[in-house]
């Protein structure tokens, strides 16, 4: 555990960096190709997301009038550094060696940081497309936020833990937590469609609206890795998730040797954000934008009362039921 | 919040045609809107009037892509009723089947571009597939998939073969499944509803006053349509009815569409089963005589007309083209004021806005009021600051 | 749900995307395609030049016999067309006296090279 090599190959290697973006770009292009099919398209070859990150690497950075650009040029990486730095404390093929009590909570801050970034990103711009973008991003993160965390958090309730490795190991000896709060499911679902900024909450970078919104003014590298933030945040969260409520990579019961546990449980982790990414691509596919009243009203009416809803059901049910 | 200055266009992803909005904003709701149309002044008119009737054809189809037909057909039926040629009734059964089959393709295509404007682009991409069916039969019966270069003055220019009508009839119930499978999403579809209702609404008495024509005043319940109130072509022998609606708002709009593109395929339908038999043109002569007409023509977007003016030669005189947008454009931007921002795409795209074909160049006297068509400068060259306000709509 | 309905129907149906390069879509017989004119037929009578739209056939030096109606002309000039410049209107072929100028059926493009014409 605290082998020097093992956390250097952890944090690097597997599960770390190496992984997570060759994932992410696979989750990308297989999003693109789900919703392509979808709608009877071909879809991109399967190189497609890295080809445009290393096409986006070598294009010209434009620096908009009037821009602090050493600040333009830091948001994008703060926001890159901090997915990168959320995804180690998930677990991939075991529990994380960095788990501590309360790193759900680190997740999940880190985690509002991309979308930080694109509102200090439109507030910078000096665009009146980037500044509405800005604007409406961090309006639509206090519409989702709350819920979001309420549904993510009832989990560490029932669990009685505030770790993500402790209630991955809580759902090996008890049912799976998306059985037990279905709600809080489908709630944190929907909170990670609008964190990830995918329609119906596109929103912020409406394209019809305002053109790209936040992104309007980004080129070249820092485009490129604002881009790759959000495709690490779709792999993070939708691990999250997986980890949460549908298990995580554990097995049941365990197997003999400890390799075959790991190889066990990253197939689970690989069909459980597969899963994941298929539910989501079929929201993207299959709605449109809403409007940021629209949303204002659904977000706390009907969703933020289902997660308290979850949260009340959760805080009866561990009164009753004393879980181990 | 003070206000704000939101430009959209003439460089926008969801106006692909030159024209300028200076939406006035405050936070999300829109105070007040100011219109730039004349970026794209093409001398459309000025040209048509250089070429002999001959010629002058695949110009005029020129003046849209989607209504390309509607154009040529407008001008080939003002110059007919000069001339007195009565063309034959083949003819006008072509002439009608390919109005209607563009009326299908511009629908579906609108139908895709509001589906976008609000980010349901899956509906883009299936509309978009199905009218590839629309155009593929167009191509068949015309050689081309867009500018279709049927029309000449006394008829047109391809027959229809048996084998023809035959592909095209095969093609039709394909069509009129998928379209009553977009009948359904329209009035079902909970991601379209919430978008569309209640959007941009304007009241039959607003789209009266704003001088509204097509589907966007059909939709605020004004029953008005040339093919019926002033029957041209074969419309008068085809039963079809009038589709209105008095929703007023997008979600009208879109039903009326959708309703429109079903009463389609019908005529369609009809005049494919029904064709007569004999020529299908006549020989017109070289020159017009003197004379002015104004041809009106029920385009996919509105009424279009054409006024043609003759002076016994072979050319027009003088040709002034309404397109329909030009007349739809006052009533956007009444409905824009107090709607929220991320409307302006979907309220624009409702009116299926044709810019390029709406480029007309007036320049406006503030003193005085008197319009100068296709004069830059006008009289008021001598006064800078008059020249400058003139511009301002 | 018909979305639902129909997004799962075409998840497990083909693609009607079609790969134009490797596969060639069917031509329709009446396609207006590339302008070309057999010279053997045509008179010079530079009908086409008068009636094309974008004014783009020049009549150029071209002597040759051509049998018209069974009478031997002597023609002297005959139709040169700016491809790049044709909008394929087909006029030229519609108002041809003997069918010689006409518009091939092929979806093939005028060409790379800013000099091609085809006479």
């Amino acid at each position: 555990m605290s082998d020097p090599v093992f956390i250097f190959l952890y944090i690097f290697v597997f599960p770390g960096f190496l992984f997570l973006f060759a994932y992410a770009f696979f989750l990308a292009y297989l999003d693109r190709k789900i919703a392509a099919r979808m709608q009877q398209r071909i879809g991109p070859p399967i190189f497609q997301p890295l080809a445009d990150f290393i096409k986006m690497l070598g294009k010209e950075v434009i620096d908009p009038d009037g821009v602090d650009r050493r600040l333009f040029d830091a948001i994008p990486v703060i926001a890159l550094a901090a997915v990168m730095t959320a995804f180690l404390y998930v677990p991939v093929s075991g529990a994380s060696p960095f788990a501590f009590s309360g790193d759900l909570v680190l997740v999940l801050y880190l985690m509002a940081f991309p979308t930080l970034a694109l509102f200090l990103l439109g507030w910078l711009s000096r665009n009146i497309f980037s500044a509405i973008g800005g604007i409406r991003a961090v309006t639509q993160l206090f519409i989702y936020e709350v819920p979001f965390f309420l549904a993510i958090l009832t989990p560490a309730i029932m669990a009685g833990s505030w770790s993500i490795s402790d209630i991955v190991l809580w759902q090996q000896h008890n049912p799976w937590l998306v059985f037990l709060q279905p709600i809080g499911f489908v709630v944190a679902l929907i909170g990670l469609q609008a964190k990830l900024e995918r329609t119906p909450f596109d929103i912020p970078e409406a394209e019809t609206e305002i053109v790209a919104g936040p992104w309007t003014e980004l080129t070249g590298r820092r485009l490129a890795l604002m881009h790759l933030a959000t495709e690490l945040s779709l792999v993070t969260g939708s691990a999250l998730i997986a980890a949460l409520f549908l298990g995580g990579p554990m097995l049941p019961w365990v197997l003999p040797a400890p390799w075959m546990n790991a190889a066990a449980g990253f197939a689970l982790f690989l069909a459980k954000t597969l899963a994941i990414l298929l539910v989501l691509s079929s929201i993207t596919v299959a709605t449109g934008r809403l409007r940021i009243d629209q949303l204002n009203d659904i977000g706390w009416k009907y969703i933020a009362s289902a997660a308290l809803v979850q949260a009340g059901i959760v805080l009866v049910i561990n009164y009753l039921w004393v879980v181990p | 919040m003070p206000e704000v200055v939101v430009p959209i266009g003439p460089h926008h992803p969801a106006l692909k045609e030159p024209v300028n909005f200076r939406v006035i904003a405050d936070g999300e709701k829109i105070v007040r809107l100011e219109l730039d149309l004349s970026y794209n002044h093409r001398g459309i008119e000025k040209a048509a009037e250089q070429r002999n009737f001959i010629r002058v054809l695949p110009l005029l189809e020129r003046v849209c892509g989607i209504c390309s037909h509607s154009h040529a057909t407008a001008f080939a039926k003002g110059v007919e009723e000069i001339m007195g040629l009565e063309i034959p009734p083949r003819a006008r059964y072509i002439r009608t089947i390919i109005a209607e089959l563009e009326r299908m393709h511009s629908h579906l295509l609108w139908l895709g571009v509001a589906a976008h404007e609000i980010g349901f682009n899956t509906l883009f991409m299936w509309s978009w597939r199905d009218r590839e069916a629309v155009q593929d039969t167009l191509e068949e019966m015309s050689g081309n998939r867009v500018h279709y270069g049927m029309n000449e003055i006394g008829g047109v220019r391809r027959d229809l073969t048996p084998a023809q009508i035959k592909t095209a009839l095969a093609r039709l119930p394909d069509l009129e499944d998928r379209i009553q499978k977009y009948v359904g999403m329209v009035n079902s579809e909970e991601t379209m509803l919430i978008r569309f209702r209640g959007v941009g609404k304007m009241s039959r008495e607003e789209a009266l006053k704003y001088g509204a024509v097509g589907p966007t005043a059909r939709a605020s319940g004004v029953d008005y349509d040339v093919r019926r109130d002033d029957p041209y072509l074969a419309y008068d022998e085809i039963p079809w009815k009038v589709i209105t609606d008095n929703h007023g708002d997008v979600y009208g709009r879109t039903r009326v569409r959708v309703g429109e593109l079903w009463e389609s395929t019908q005529i369609v339908r009809f005049c494919l089963e029904n064709i007569p038999a004999g020529p299908v043109r006549v020989e017109a002569p070289k020159n017009a005589p003197e004379g002015e007409i104004l041809s009106r023509y029920e385009a996919p977007r509105g009424e279009l007309a054409h006024y043609i003016r003759t002076n016994g030669t072979d050319k027009v005189e003088r040709i002034d083209i309404r397109s329909p947008t030009l007349a739809n454009w006052t009533s956007v931007a009444m409905c824009l004021t107090g709607q929220n921002l991320a409307d302006i795409p979907v309220i624009v795209a409702a009116i299926d806005p044709c810019l390029s074909c709406t480029c007309r160049m007036v320049v406006v006297h503030r003193r005085g009021g008197r319009a100068v068509p296709g004069t830059a400068a006008g009289e008021s060259g001598h006064d800078p600051k008059s020249r400058q306000d003139g511009w301002r709509p | 749900m018909s979305v639902l309905r129909e997004m799962i129907g075409n998840f497990f149906s083909r693609p009607v995307t079609i790969r134009y390069p490797w596969i060639k879509v069917p031509i329709p017989d009446t396609f207006r395609g590339r302008v070309a004119n057999t010279d053997e037929l045509c008179i010079g009578c530079s009908k086409c030049s008068l009636v094309c739209p974008a004014q783009v056939i020049t009549m150029i030096d071209g002597p040759r016999d051509v049998v018209f109606k069974g009478k031997t002309l002597a023609r002297k000039k005959r139709p040169q067309v700016d491809l790049y410049k044709c909008i394929r209107c087909g006029l030229c072929e519609r108002h041809c006296p003997t069918g010689s100028i006409h518009l091939e059926h092929v979806h093939a493009g005028t060409g790379t090279d800013r000099d091609v014409r085809v006479t």
